[in-house]
């Protein structure tokens, strides 16, 4: 292809990138910063005010923190998805060395039920997984939030692969050293999956940061809002949004994430794009 | 130590190891899976689920015959199908544009991939505001643009098409991973010798390229299933449902029978069928996964 060709295919795609999957979120991130009258003010004719605001105000983002308690929520998604990604870490390390390392009758058979629960749609589970939540006292908490997911079969998966690649001439050394399990578990073999662990850590914050339907069933008091049910509780059908408030609310509960993304992008790619079935 | 001493220490660390992994797994997937059958016999409530009326099939009978039920799952997978039939051919033609040696590569895929990392909360709030039909970013850009105006979400026809095209925004990133990471596992020897044989770029696309990408085709559609059959949070943010009944997911349809309707017996029957449902075409797609290609 000639080289102008080839430029000029560049911009088309480029354009028609930008415009289909920026423009939303340009039109977003710019009506936070507009009173409700000029975001509507703005839309017709569509032009660059449409994404652009021309008279910023941060009236908006400042109500959603006095009102409507984003401060709190946000706080509320941080405490939950810290534990869970730190939960998930040790339950997930721990299972896969132990399915990997230890030589034991019935390894076979603890894989099958994790590989089995691959399958599950949780969101059918939901119904029969609030009365176990509730049967042990923690609906309405931040615990019961979390603590469904810290045995994630797709990070004990992810992690055995890694786990098995790992020679094994490695611990056989450390044994004969004199170190136990739990040693070569800390110091050997843990410091040579930082990647896979890194990965596993940033899948779990996605999947934790955006959850909605469990939160939504599980948490119920106003001081236990998490940032997602926030702000969909500004926009269900029947309510009179609030435009302004409303973008602004999904703007602070997305450019965290959008920041993480842009810095730590290959982990991002690579572990949804494992995370595969499990969704 | 003795014998016995060694074995319980042994078995002591793979406990210690295993244990709470597999108890949380025990407790919080599989306990809930029995009761979920054992719910869907029972008439109760969640205010007090220890008094309840053994009732047999009959949530199951309910299930089948009810009209509502019955669309819930048939626009549940209309959603995935429509969501399916666009995605791969969009999806394919940006990774194969990725693959290339064409300019401004880098941005578009980290472009293409945001929405992917997005919530789906947030996605569907910014789309119930695109698709508002009186204020919408979309009508103002059809008005733009000289073309007719939509109805979107409050139309009995156009709502479900409104969603895929919504879905299919937000996943056409994760598939365009996918395929460019199947394109770059097709070996360039191949490539290579075709072009030296004098087959043009469209016959080592059509002869070549898609044919070596089932797999990563079918692993596509896998996902792509999933997805659709999760959507949740589009028919709560912006339809509740509607319009009669054209966006009354699965998902929804669950939660909104137990915990809105208060009728968790009635919820767990539809849950039983959805996951048999499911566990069946996965089972299926997992077996055409595991036809290989070698090359």
């Amino acid at each position: 292809m000639p080289r102008i060709l080839r430029l000029g295919l560049g911009l088309v795609v480029l354009l028609v990138v930008v415009a289909v999957f920026l423009g939303p979120y340009a039109w977003i991130a710019a009506s936070s910063f507009k009173p409700q009258d000029e975001i509507f003010r703005d839309l017709e004719p569509l032009s660059w005010r449409t994404f652009w605001p021309t008279s910023p105000t941060i009236e908006n983002v400042v109500h959603l923190f006095e009102n409507r308690r984003m401060g709190r929520a946000l706080l509320n998604s941080a405490i939950v998805s810290t534990c869970q990604v730190i939960l998930t870490l040790v339950l997930c390390s721990t299972a896969a060395y132990g399915l990997t390392r230890i030589r034991f009758r019935g390894a076979n058979l603890v894989f099958a039920l994790v590989l089995m629960t691959f399958l599950l749609p949780l969101e059918s589970l939901v119904v029969p997984l609030y009365m176990t939540v509730s049967g042990l006292s923690l609906q309405d908490t931040l615990i019961g939030a979390f603590i469904p997911w810290i045995a994630s079969p797709f990070g004990m998966f992810l992690l055995r692969q890694y786990f098995e690649e790992l020679p094994r001439e490695l611990d056989e050394a450390a044994r004969l050293d004199g170190a136990g399990h739990f040693r070569i578990f800390w110091s050997i073999v843990l410091p040579n999956v930082r990647v896979p662990m890194v990965t596993l850590a940033l899948v779990t914050f996605l999947f934790s940061w955006n959850a909605f339907l469990w939160p939504l069933v599980i948490l119920s008091s106003p001081g236990n809002t998490v940032v997602q049910i926030a702000i969909a509780q500004s926009v269900a059908p029947g309510q009179l949004p609030n435009w302004g408030e409303t973008f602004a609310g999904a703007t602070v509960a997305t450019v965290p994430l959008i920041l993480l993304f842009l810095f730590l992008q290959r982990f991002f790619v690579r572990g949804v794009a494992l995370s595969g079935v499990k969704g | 130590m003795t014998r016995t001493a060694r074995k319980v220490a042994h078995w002591a660390t793979i406990l210690a190891f295993v244990g709470p992994f597999l108890g949380f797994l025990l407790v919080f997937q599989y306990w809930p899976l029995v009761q979920m059958v054992n719910d869907s016999l029972y008439d109760f409530s969640l205010l007090n689920p220890a008094r309840r009326t053994f009732v047999g099939i009959e949530n199951y009978t309910w299930a089948f015959t009810d009209p509502d039920r019955i669309q819930a799952f048939q626009v549940t997978f209309g959603l995935a199908i429509g969501t399916i039939c666009l995605i791969l051919p969009v999806s394919f033609l940006l990774a194969v544009y990725l693959n290339g040696k064409l300019p401004a590569r880098g941005i578009i895929r980290t472009i293409v991939f945001l929405p992917v990392i997005t919530s789906a909360v947030v996605i569907a709030t910014m789309w119930t505001f695109l698709l508002d039909a009186n204020n919408g970013l979309l009508n103002s850009a059809l008005t733009a643009l000289g073309l007719p105006r939509g109805l979107f979400l409050t139309d009995k026809v156009q709502a479900l098409p409104s969603v895929i095209m919504m879905t299919l925004w937000q996943q056409t990133g994760f598939a365009t991973v996918l395929f460019l990471s199947g394109l770059q596992g097709i070996p360039q020897e191949l490539e290579d010798a075709a072009h030296v044989d004098g087959a043009t770029a469209w016959q080592r696309l059509r002869f070549i390229t898609v044919p070596l990408l089932i797999r990563t085709t079918v692993f596509v559609v896998v996902i792509m299933t999933a997805f659709a059959l999760q959507a949740f949070a589009p028919a709560l943010i912006m339809t509740g449902g509607g319009p009669e009944g054209m966006t009354n997911f699965v998902a929804y349809d669950i939660y909104k029978l137990a915990f809105i309707l208060e009728a968790p017996g009635l919820a767990s029957a539809v849950s039983v069928i959805f996951t048999l449902i499911v566990l069946a075409i996965s089972l299926l797609q997992m077996r055409l996964l595991r036809a290989r290609w070698n090359y």
